[in-house]
């Protein structure tokens, strides 16, 4: 185990500066610097500018200066936000994002749970063609669409939820709920097909054969089987709830950290882009790594692979 | 596990709907009177007037901060802490003399040496202050700026005593006093400054000299400011300030009609939300000193003709633009806004679709034939896409040309605008300070913003004239053959419409000043019937 979580460990690394390089050189190849403004700047203000921020040296100067600050866990200034830096901007940011996510994935599974364990324990039934129904709504809905709906019904027309304003009693309902749905919907298929399958197998035939109840048989023997492609799917959903947020932050008015990812590229604040872009690929490193474990606690097979 | 889940599941749901939904109406709690709730829309990227460079943090710093002068209602400087100035020399030399009953939110008197220091820092290189620019009237500050003098002391700027400032300029400068209400040239303190370094801003360490202070400043979502009871204007009215960070137009408006927000700006209110909301009690139009145009590339075939560029200018009819955009707009085919010195409403080529294809037609391209292929780029919007559609219609109705529209990503856009300006291009200005001078340099020969690579001897003399020029009525006549150079004769642009700010405010509140340059300013905010 501790090989295997050490080998795990140096390829995150190696993506690490995989991505940090490739973000690199790509947002030097976009047109357009973070200093072009409608109204253009006289050359010796640019010059001071980009003495400022070192952009008047070379491209690889500039990587090594920044690769160098990333070992030294200095992510740089921004751009934008000229009196911050971005590890400031990014601690500021991600607990608050982390709630966010942490706080849909409970809602996802919560309601998840419950829907796939029906959906399959009534297979071809009204309740399952009423969930794969929800589930299909979940998908297909993008969260912006659904995120302005529940506005719209809950705090517009209802008036139960202010449309914004982060901290305020029950201000993360509606945002977990937008940012929760398609990976409930997710899940929810997902656990519902894993159950069936699993449903249809001997051992179950066995269990129940030697007259097991149907609910034991459903939630101790089919169910902690039928887990593991759901831990597939969760940690990539831990990254992306946590991280990829940006859409439902904006909406809800969340300062978290995804709403820097739109307007970090619109602006060209290139430290801010690369220092989001790392946290989140770290983000997604930990969580499949997270999951790698939680395979093995599951499934002990796994361990000796 | 499993067990306990059977045994509590039932449980679960319900509890989790509780622990959510709890405490959650937000209509519940009682109004506080005293707090006055507005939207900036994004986090301030600095709230440092040597280092800010947009509308956000200059609406939060014009609310904690006064400088020498301010407008009045017609755009004249008029005191604020300089009680009044002397101009020497010819208009090379100014003198302002400080009011001494101004203090600093600690205590201390605000002093002709705060000044002096703020005007040196933002032209110092190592600030790199985009705004340095704005100070390069004065002796010595271009130089200083540029690296190519070291002494600051040659710069013209120097506080003679704690309540006299004198400013030497390079030549008469007409706008300067303008220049002195612009938020970059408020005095700082240098003990502050240097103490806190990048974080002087925070509100445990800034002192300010406005109406109000910086009580909190919650990044990315609320700054709050308190009344400042040492004003020396008098305390304002609303004891308390919310400033709110919604990026998202739909949210904010839903806070306005929640009653979460007591005044909302174009950027609250999503575009098709405007003809509703103009019915609404509160609501205004404010005329902005910003105009939109469309420019021609002058050196690129055909644009290279001027009777194809007035061809294309006669074939714009500018009066479908309030009715299509729905924002206010006001059609105008000169390029001075409304509201500006030498603003002159008859300059420019009005719409007339017969002439214009008489002009095609001599330019050798009659009903639009054998005229080559033409782009039209603007930048994504959906106000832009949709004044460029009824555009592209018109010069096809009205001349046989059909424009292929092509729209870019803002900053690919300003990138494609400095290295090779299309056939056809939109674009805006809007005032720094509201003086002529500042539409006007845009398009003199060699300035970083003439995107039509504009190049008129006459026209550039007319502008520098104008500039040096401190005798109003001089002033107007100069600019009015300047811009009948622009507008009727060279025509590298055709004006288009100068733009209105759409804004709600609470009916229950007067007082809020939302000034033409999208200054919110709110010393004089309170209660109707208070």
């Amino acid at each position: 185990m501790g090989r295997f979580l050490l080998r795990r460990l140096l390829h995150g690394i190696i993506v690490l500066w995989v991505v940090a390089t490739a973000t690199f050189g790509l947002l030097r190849a976009l047109p357009g610097g973070p200093f072009d403004r409608d109204r253009r700047l006289p050359p010796e203000v640019m010059a001071n500018i980009e003495a400022k921020y070192h952009l008047d040296e070379t491209l690889l100067k500039q990587y090594v200066r920044y690769v160098a600050g990333i070992l030294r866990g200095d992510l740089g200034p921004s751009y934008k936000y000229i009196d911050r830096n971005v590890a400031d901007i990014i601690l500021d940011t991600l607990p608050t994002s982390t709630v966010l996510g942490l706080l849909a994935l409970l809602s996802a599974l919560a309601c998840s749970f419950p829907l796939g364990v029906a959906a399959a324990s009534h297979h071809n039934r009204w309740i399952d063609r009423l969930c794969v129904f929800l589930a299909t709504v979940g998908i297909s809905l993008p969260n912006f669409v659904l995120g302005a709906v529940l506005i719209w019904i809950f705090s517009l027309q209802l008036g139960w939820f202010q449309a914004a304003r982060w901290g305020a009693p029950g201000s993360a309902v509606l945002p977990a709920i937008t940012l929760g749905a398609m990976p409930c919907a997710q899940l929810t298929y997902l656990l519902r097909s894993s159950l069936l399958e699993t449903l249809g197998e001997d051992f179950i035939r066995t269990a129940r054969a030697k007259g097991v109840s149907e609910s034991l048989v459903l939630f101790k023997h089919a169910a902690r089987n039928s887990l593991i492609p759901v831990l597939t799917l969760l940690g990539p959903l831990l990254a992306i709830l946590v991280a990829g947020s940006f859409v439902v932050e904006y909406v809800f008015a969340i300062p978290g950290m995804g709403r820097f990812f739109i307007t970090a590229v619109t602006d060209r604040d290139y430290p801010l882009i690369m220092g989001v872009t790392l946290v989140y690929t770290a983000i997604l490193v930990c969580a499949n790594l997270l999951v790698d474990v939680l395979y093995s606690v599951v499934d002990p097979r796994m361990r000796s692979r | 596990m499993t067990s306990a889940l059977r045994k509590h599941g039932r449980w679960l749901v319900p509890l989790f709907l509780f622990a959510i939904f709890s405490g959650c109406n937000p209509s519940s709690g009682r109004r506080d009177e005293t707090v006055f709730r507005v939207n900036l829309s994004t986090e301030p990227p600095s709230l440092d007037w040597s280092l800010a460079t947009d509308h956000v943090s200059f609406n939060v710093i014009a609310n904690l901060m006064v400088g020498l002068t301010e407008f009045d209602k017609n755009l004249k400087p008029v005191p604020v802490i300089a009680k009044s100035w002397d101009i020497l020399e010819g208009g090379k030399k100014i003198v302002f003399h400080l009011r001494d009953d101004v203090a600093w939110s600690d205590g201390k008197k605000v002093r002709a040496h705060d000044f002096e220091y703020s005007w040196k820092r933002l032209l110092n290189p190592k600030t790199a202050s985009e705004y340095a620019y704005s100070l390069f009237d004065i002796v010595g500050a271009e130089e200083f700026n540029r690296g190519t003098i070291a002494d600051e002391s040659q710069v013209g700027v120097k506080a003679i005593d704690d309540s006299t400032l004198e400013v030497l300029l390079k030549s008469p400068t007409s706008y300067f006093l303008s220049l002195t209400t612009f938020e970059v040239t408020y005095p700082q303190r240098r003990d502050v400054v240097e103490k806190f370094g990048s974080q002087w801003t925070e509100p445990e360490h800034i002192v300010t000299n406005g109406p109000f202070l910086l009580a909190s400043w919650k990044h990315e979502n609320e700054i709050q400011l308190k009344a400042n009871p040492n004003y020396f204007l008098g305390k304002p009215a609303i004891e308390r300030v919310e400033m709110y960070m919604i990026n998202e137009t739909t949210t904010a408006l839903t806070m306005y009609e929640q009653g979460q927000l007591d005044f909302i700006d174009d950027h609250s209110i999503p575009a098709l939300e405007k003809p509703r909301l103009a019915k609404a009690p509160g609501f205004k139009h404010v005329p902005q000193l910003r105009g939109e145009y469309y420019g021609f590339a002058m050196d690129r075939k055909p644009f290279d003709d001027p009777r194809v560029r007035k061809a294309f200018a006669m074939a714009i009819d500018r009066s479908v633009f309030p009715r299509l955009l729905q924002g206010g707009q006001a059609p105008s085919s000169s390029w001075i806004p409304p509201g500006m010195l030498a603003h002159n409403p008859k300059i420019g080529v009005p719409y007339n679709p017969p002439e214009a294809r008489r002009l095609l037609r001599e330019a050798g391209y009659p009903d639009g034939k054998g005229f080559p292929q033409v782009t039209f780029v603007y930048n994504t919007r959906e106000d832009h896409k949709t004044a460029a559609e009824a555009v592209q219609g018109m010069w096809k109705r009205n001349l046989g040309v059909l424009v292929r529209l092509e729209n870019l990503e803002w900053k690919v856009y300003l990138k494609r605008l400095q290295n090779d300006p299309p056939h056809v291009f939109r674009a805006g200005w809007g005032a720094d300070y509201p003086d002529p001078d500042n539409f006007m340099k845009l398009f003199i020969t060699g300035s970083g913003n003439n995107h039509p690579r504009y190049k008129n001897g006459r026209f550039d003399q007319l502008v520098e004239q104008a500039a040096r020029e401190l005798n109003e009525q001089k002033r107007v006549r100069v600019y009015n053959e300047a811009q009948k150079l622009l507008c009727e004769v060279d025509i590298p642009i055709v004006p288009l419409f100068t733009i209105a700010e759409s804004t709600v405010l609470n009916p229950r509140y007067t007082g809020l000043e939302y000034n033409s340059m999208s200054r919110l300013l709110l010393r004089d905010v309170r209660l109707k019937n208070k």
